[in-house]
Formats: C-alpha cells, structure tokens, sequence
C-alpha cells in the first residue's frame, strides 16, 4: 500500500517542481509569481466568474495559482451585472499564464 | 517553513502588562488593480494564490480611478423634491443610456444636506428608481437601484456650490 502510494505521489512532485522551476521556498515577500512563469503579481489577468446569487467575482487562472476576489462597486456592495448566467467563468481569465491548465 | 515569533505590542495603553506573542509566518501582500479600478490584496506563496479585496476599515473598496460611467445633477433632471424627471431630463437619460451599452447599470441617487436625513434617504432613493425606469423602458438591464441620501457627499454642504454637486444621480456601467 505505502509503494502504491509512492508511486502516485512522485510523479505528481515531479511535475509540479517542472512548472515551477524548482525556485525554492518564498520568503516573506508573496508579490511576485517565481520560477517558469515569473511576474510581479500586479500583471494578473482576470475575467469574470459568477456565483449561484448572480453576483460578480475576479477570477485569475493564473497557471498553478488561481485567485478569486469579489467584485465590489465604490460603496462596497457586490456588482452582480448579469454579465454571465450564475456559476460560469467568463473573459480572459486564462491568458495571463503560459502553462496550460490540464484538469 | 520556519514559524516566525511576531512579537505585538498590544496599544500603547497595556504596553506596560507586557507583549502577546504570535506564531504566524510573515505574508506581506502586493496590489493588484481589477478592471473597474479597485484594489485587492494579492499573494502567491510558491503553488497557492491568494486574494482579496482592499477595503477601508469602514467597509469601502480603495480604488484608483472610479468606475462611474455617469453622474447626473439632479437639477438638470428633477424640479425640487419631486422625483418626476422633466421632458428634457427624459431626452438627456435617452441619450445617455443610447451610447453608453453596457451590461448592465447600477444607479445611486444623492441629496445635499437640507431637509431631514429621513426624506432625504426617501428623496434620493425616489430619483434613482424613476431614472432606472427610464433606463428599463429603454431595454436597458439595471443591477440595483439605491438612494444614499446626504450620506455619502462629494462635496462641502457649507456652500451652495458644494451643495449642487451633492445633488446628483450616479449610474455605474457594468461591462
């Protein structure tokens, strides 16, 4: 059971260090994406993911990391602008990163 | 991973009973600036992302550039108190909600600071609903309507200068 286990977990290691290109731990500071996809955090591209209320969130696909920040408007109340039907993703969300999303 | 002891000082006040130590690790955040203009909080931790938004301890988004597509003096719309929009108010919002094709539209009625808070928030709310009616009536998909009253100014309610601007209909596009 435990080679079993071994077996399964190596390769998935193996192909997340890949992506990542191996770069080690992160120190304090988390504003910037290291290793093959390396940006400062402030280049993210966003789209628009809708929740089962109608209501808008920024969602970011941003190749390992993904991100989901509410959408709020200047008095802080959610935008829910039927910009998309409840539960879909929607806009560029994807094109911010050049690692393929495989799931 | 090592755990790093931060050590707080708890307020000047119980400085003397001493310090609380916290076992935490160190995540200082960047900002990312969405689309419409606002801050969020952002972190990437090696494989993990976080986010979420800047907001005021009051509750209220920080923003760069605000996203409101239009603001309406209410003079222009609407003879004192009343919340019936005048012919030509009528043609303007046609105008506006022609060129403007957005998604959708959030409108946000405002007072100056004379009369009571209570009609005030009834006022306002009353001017919004009857410009999101003209919107509807022109196919246009509103997303709230609300009236802030004398609540949220733009400007002083000390001169009658500030006052006017105080005096407006906000509509938000959504795209």
């Amino acid at each position: 059971m435990a080679y079993f286990k071994i077996a399964i977990v190596l390769p998935v290691i193996g192909l997340l260090a890949a992506c990542e290109g191996g770069h080690g731990t992160v120190g304090p500071d988390k504003s910037r994406d290291r290793g093959t996809d390396k940006k400062h955090l402030s280049q993210l591209q966003a789209g628009i993911w809708v929740d089962p209320n109608g209501c808008d969130h920024w969602i970011i696909d941003d190749g390992v990391e993904g991100y989901l920040s509410q959408r709020l408007d200047k008095f802080g109340k959610p935008v829910c602008s039927g910009v998309a039907p409840p539960t879909v993703a929607t806009g560029p969300f994807k094109d911010g990163s050049r690692i393929p999303d495989v799931l | 991973m090592a755990a790093l002891a931060v050590s707080v000082v708890a307020g000047a006040a119980s400085a003397q009973q001493g310090q609380r130590t916290v076992v935490g690790e160190r995540y200082i955040p960047t900002i990312w600036v969405d689309p419409d203009g606002c801050e969020h909080w952002v972190m990437d931790d090696g494989a993990e992302g976080y986010m979420s938004p800047h907001v005021s301890r009051q509750g209220i988004p920080v923003c760069r550039e605000v996203n409101l597509c239009g603001v309406v003096n209410t003079d222009q719309l609407f003879a004192t108190d009343s919340a019936r929009i005048s012919h030509a108010g009528k043609q303007r919002l046609h105008e506006f909600f022609r060129s403007a094709g957005a998604v959708s539209y959030t409108i946000v009625g405002h007072t100056d600071s004379r009369a009571s808070d209570e009609y005030n928030m009834s006022l306002s709310y009353r001017r919004a609903t009857a410009v999101a009616s003209v919107a509807r009536s022109m196919g246009a998909r509103i997303s709230d309507v609300r009236g802030y009253g004398e609540r949220m100014p733009k400007a002083s309610n000390n001169t009658a200068a500030g006052m006017a601007q105080n005096r407006r209909v906000e509509i938000m596009c959504w795209r």
